[in-house]
């Protein structure tokens, strides 16, 4: 038996040596050693037997050379999860098209968006050494998503179409199949996503916590000598892929997290197990060790600028730039200025769901928002606050998406007090004070109070500037800056008539992508918090929306989610699009906002112009670190 | 004597009680909670939330309760060593504090040492020099190290390191030794790093003392009774060892009170700006992200520490100066 085992692995083995290209390829030095004296598998036993083979994704991308480690700062320990983000090793993934693309899995089959097929890669391994099946992905069915312990709050939203779950069934050692009643294109973005749904869990090595395979009083012994309260606590503990806090839970992603928390320096090692490899069959990443130091945030831009860093964008902001800039070539680093996906740098949300009455009916009369759009002179905040990089529009989708139309940028965008002080005179707020500021229908001056989370400047200049243009329609404009939560808290209950905040959080958007974002679904949203809470909590908490084009966005929402058809799905987007161009719902200033990026000299593949974004693009993701590489000969 | 202690250690029962409800209430005052500035923290970076997680999160740390009943649940815990739970680090808080706490003693320790041999002879030179050359100029010295923020002055440390030197500076150790056990090596090199953080937290607690003992001092040195020593022909440094210096040191002892949990926090936002594994930055933190039981727990800590410092302080004075008395007839 044990003979068979051994023959039939040897088989296996020799596979990949007929099919893949991974024909005698270089083992990465740091590992070669370990190879050597027999604690690593050969390559070719540690790869699955189709491995993802990655290819040029630009023209300036070359083929790199193993070796060195790549600093970076982060400000907290619990930062640790963006190397989950960076690394971006996920089932499907975004390629830099952003097309959905298998990583993980060989292959996806789907049919309607209804019935989907994942086959993984056979002979695919967790960083362990331990192979990755269909087992991981029953353990998480099963005894996670379906255990009340664990979830006491029961499946994940992305999993649910229409409240109902789907069927999981496993194939073969390799496959798993997940069948809806219903169309769910949710599944596959969610599996992309930068903080992804986890649908396997290691579970040779989550089992150990696990009451159903441990048995419940050693579980549990186990949990409390751990200082957790129950068996559960200490499995939810053990068992976060994303939070990359525990060094013992073997990973899929490139590089595996070395150091547990607290720690003011995380080690992350190559993962000798990753299945992707380049075009001549080596393993990736290139890069042996990622340092993270964690400092304070505010130290993050002077550190980078004094050559602390050899890749860093998280806590660099823009107006870091010039300071960055200048010791570029003392510290041989460069500053790159990558595109933020935003819908808009910074845009108005006049609150729907406002307290005051007189100021709610307002809100919600489209003139009125038209009016307040008109009034914004966007080309001054431009050329005063963005230096003239910025471009004047609303808060909609960018250019690079295949779903823009210039007449969602401009929508309401040109700077005309006339057509503005029209609109709201024929709202019937024709009445003025001696100041001549217009007077509410019951007497009161129009003094709009806007309210700032109070962490950028940036937000009070813009605010400044248009306080000036609105004074022109006789409104006074006030801006009232807060601290961050009480800022949220302060919209959510109604408090605050307007709020500013960044636009569109995905400004580049494929059908695919939900529209979720364009329709009242979450209380997040600033516009329209209680609506949002009202779906948020399937019609239980906030209000329902009384506006018909709120009703018809909602409508729409709820079509995209049950939608078959790609080019359906199209139409969706396109049509809540211009609902939300027509309504101003938010009112957007300035987008294409830049984002700095410092980068080593002698750091390749790290792409000259590219894309800041959280989903998609998962930051650095989608751009593929695994394949950075530093080049030693370039330092001179 | 006896009954005076007994008295003094009961008070603090109700003391600590007090302190835990206040440090509890103002952790608690600003609106929401951790998890409500953990989802406000990753919308301002563009993260999204899992809302399932979140509410998941708030019945296991037991968020959803009312406030008094987390705050008896906490303050049972302590009574048992059970210090609660940091729910950015997802332990227990013993263990979050742990490494941090020894590298905070050694490094504030080390500051006193250094504040010490520092402001000593500096502050007797200037009381038994008054007004001369020396005495302006180690009192200018003295007053510019009061006067300048230590983070101030360390960032402008770390600027020339940089520009000049070329070196970074920040951190306790090389970056090679974090996380790694105790070894000879490391000890050494944290000792090649702590210099810097040494200098910058010691500065204005040393001029601070050069002020305070030139102060007591000069107000000994004119007393009768030096008069008198020297009048009997006791030689110049003997007096002044002997007698005035003994009686300017009160200030010193009743500093122990506050020295105790200085010694713990050390200087938090020095410690920030040097990005040092000491206590403070993590302390700080905590309460920006309202983690309340970390927060809490340290804060109670110190308090306990502070408690203690007074209490040893007054017994040490009791006990070295005989002109103070035990009032209320305790142990007459």
């Amino acid at each position: 038996m044990n003979a068979l085992i051994v023959r039939t692995a040897a088989l296996l083995a020799l596979l990949p040596l007929l099919a893949g290209p991974a024909v005698g390829a270089e083992e990465p030095p740091n590992i070669a050693a370990a190879v050597a004296a027999g604690q690593l598998p050969p390559l070719t036993a540690r790869l699955p037997r189709v491995p993802l083979v990655f290819e040029a994704p630009r023209s300036d991308w070359t083929l790199g050379r193993y070796g060195g480690e790549v600093r970076t700062l982060m400000a907290k320990d619990r930062d640790i999860r963006m190397m989950v983000v960076y690394g971006y090793s996920r089932l499907v993934g975004y390629d830099e098209q952003l097309r959905l693309t298998p990583d993980i899995l060989e292959k996806v089959d789907n049919v309607d968006s209804r019935i989907f097929t994942l086959h993984l890669r056979p002979g695919h391994k967790w960083s362990d050494g331990k192979p990755f099946t269909a087992e991981d992905f029953r353990y998480y069915w099963d005894d996670v998503a379906h255990n009340k312990d664990l979830s006491p709050f029961g499946l994940p939203q992305a999993l649910l179409v229409n409240g109902h779950a789907p069927k999981f069934e496993v194939l073969n050692e390799t496959t798993v199949r997940f069948t809806w009643q219903e169309p769910n294109p949710m599944f596959l973005p969610a599996l992309a996503a930068p903080s992804p749904l986890y649908i396997y869990r290691p579970a040779h090595y989550l089992r150990q916590f696990h009451a159903h395979y441990a048995g419940v009083e050693k579980a549990n012994a186990l949990a409390v000598e751990a200082g957790s309260r129950s068996w559960a606590g200490l499995h939810q503990k053990k068992d976060e892929q994303f939070r990359f806090d525990n060094p013992d839970l073997p990973t899929l992603e490139p590089w595996k997290n070395t150091t547990p928390l607290p720690s003011t320096r995380f080690v992350l090692e190559r993962n000798p197990y990753f299945h992707r490899v380049d075009s001549t069959g080596r393993q990736l990443p290139y890069i042996d060790r990622i340092i993270v130091g964690i400092t304070d945030d505010k130290l993050i831009p002077a550190k980078a600028g004094a050559g602390d860093v050899d890749l860093q964008v998280r806590y660099l902001r823009f107006d870091n730039y010039t300071f960055l800039k200048q010791s570029e070539k003392r510290n041989q680093y460069h500053v790159r200025l990558w595109e933020k996906a935003l819908g808009s740098q910074i845009a108005l949300y006049p609150n729907l769901n406002a307290e005051d009455a007189e100021w709610r009916k307002l809100m919600r009369d489209v003139r009125f928002r038209r009016a307040l759009s008109l009034g914004i002179n966007r080309h001054e905040v431009n050329e005063v606050v963005y230096f003239g990089l910025g471009r004047e529009s609303s808060n909609t989708i960018l250019q690079r998406s295949a779903l823009f139309r210039p007449e969602f940028r401009a929508a309401w965008t040109k700077f005309d007090v006339k057509a503005a002080n029209a609109l709201l005179d024929s709202i019937g707020l024709t009445r003025r004070d001696a100041a001549g500021l217009r007077l509410l229908p019951d007497g009161r001056p129009m003094e709009l109070v806007i309210d700032t989370s109070g962490e950028s400047t940036e937000e009070t200049d813009v605010l400044e500037l248009i306080r000036d243009s609105w004074r022109q329609l006789g409104i006074a404009m006030f801006s009232r800056p807060s601290q961050r939560e009480v800022f949220r808290k302060r919209v959510f209950s109604g408090k605050s008539m307007m709020s500013v905040w960044s636009g569109l959080s995905n400004g580049i958007p494929t059908p695919d992508m939900s529209p979720g974002e364009l329709a009242p679904t979450t209380q997040e949203q600033l516009q329209w918090p209680m609506w949002g809470q009202y779906y948020e909590q399937n019609r239980k908490g906030g209000e329902a929306p009384t506006s018909p084009d709120v009703v018809e966005l909602v409508k729409l929402f709820e079509e995209w989610r049950n939608s078959g058809s790609a080019d359906e799905r199209e139409k969706i987007w396109l049509r809540m699009l211009t609902i939300n161009a027509n309504e101003v719902y938010t009112i957007g200033i300035v987008t294409r906002a830049l984002q700095p990026v410092v980068v080593r000299d002698n750091l390749r593949n790290v792409p000259v112009e590219g894309i800041y974004s959280w989903d998609p693009g998962a930051y650095f993701g989608m751009y593929h670190p695994d394949t950075f590489w530093i080049d030693t000969a370039g330092r001179r | 004597m006896l009954q005076y202690v007994v008295k003094r250690v009961l008070l603090m029962i109700p003391t600590m009680i007090a302190i835990s409800i206040i440090v509890f209430t103002i952790i608690q005052l600003p609106p929401g909670n951790y998890l409500e500035s953990y989802i406000a923290e990753l919308q301002a970076q563009g993260e999204s939330v899992d809302p399932q997680k979140i509410a998941f999160l708030r019945e296991y740390y037991g968020l959803d309760k009312p406030l008094v009943e987390q705050y008896l649940r906490w303050a049972a815990g302590m009574l048992r060593g059970d210090f609660g739970y940091s729910f950015e680090f997802n332990m227990p808080v013993t263990k979050v504090v742990g490494d941090r706490m020894f590298l905070t003693i050694i490094v504030s320790f080390v500051t006193i040492l250094f504040t010490w041999a520092v402001a000593f002879p500096i502050g007797i030179y200037s009381a038994t020099h008054q007004y001369s050359w020396g005495d302006y100029g180690l009192s200018f010295l003295g007053f510019l190290g009061i006067a300048i923020p230590n983070f101030m002055l360390a960032l402008v440390i770390m600027y020339v390191a940089n520009v000049v030197f070329g070196t970074s500076i920040g951190g306790l150790m090389s970056p090679e030794y974090i996380g790694k056990p105790w070894s000879w090596d490391k000890v050494k090199s944290v000792l090649e790093h702590s210099w810097i953080p040494v200098v910058v937290i010691g500065t204005s607690g040393t001029a601070g003392m050069i002020r305070r003992l030139r102060a007591n001092l000069l107000d000994e040195l004119q007393k009768a009774y030096v008069v008198t020593a020297r009048a009997k022909g006791l030689p110049p440094r003997k007096v002044l060892r002997k007698y005035p210096l003994r009686m300017a040191l009160n200030f010193f002892i009743s500093d122990i009170g506050s020295l105790l949990p200085h010694i713990i926090s050390g200087a938090e936002i020095t410690a920030v700006v040097l990005s040092l594994p000491t206590t403070g930055p993590m302390l700080l933190n905590a309460l920006k992200s309202q983690d309340m039981y970390l927060a809490g727990s340290f804060l109670m800590f110190l308090a306990f520490l502070i408690v203690v410092g007074v209490l040893v302080s007054d017994l040490a004075l009791v006990a070295l100066d005989p002109r103070i008395r035990l009032q209320g007839g305790v142990a007459r």
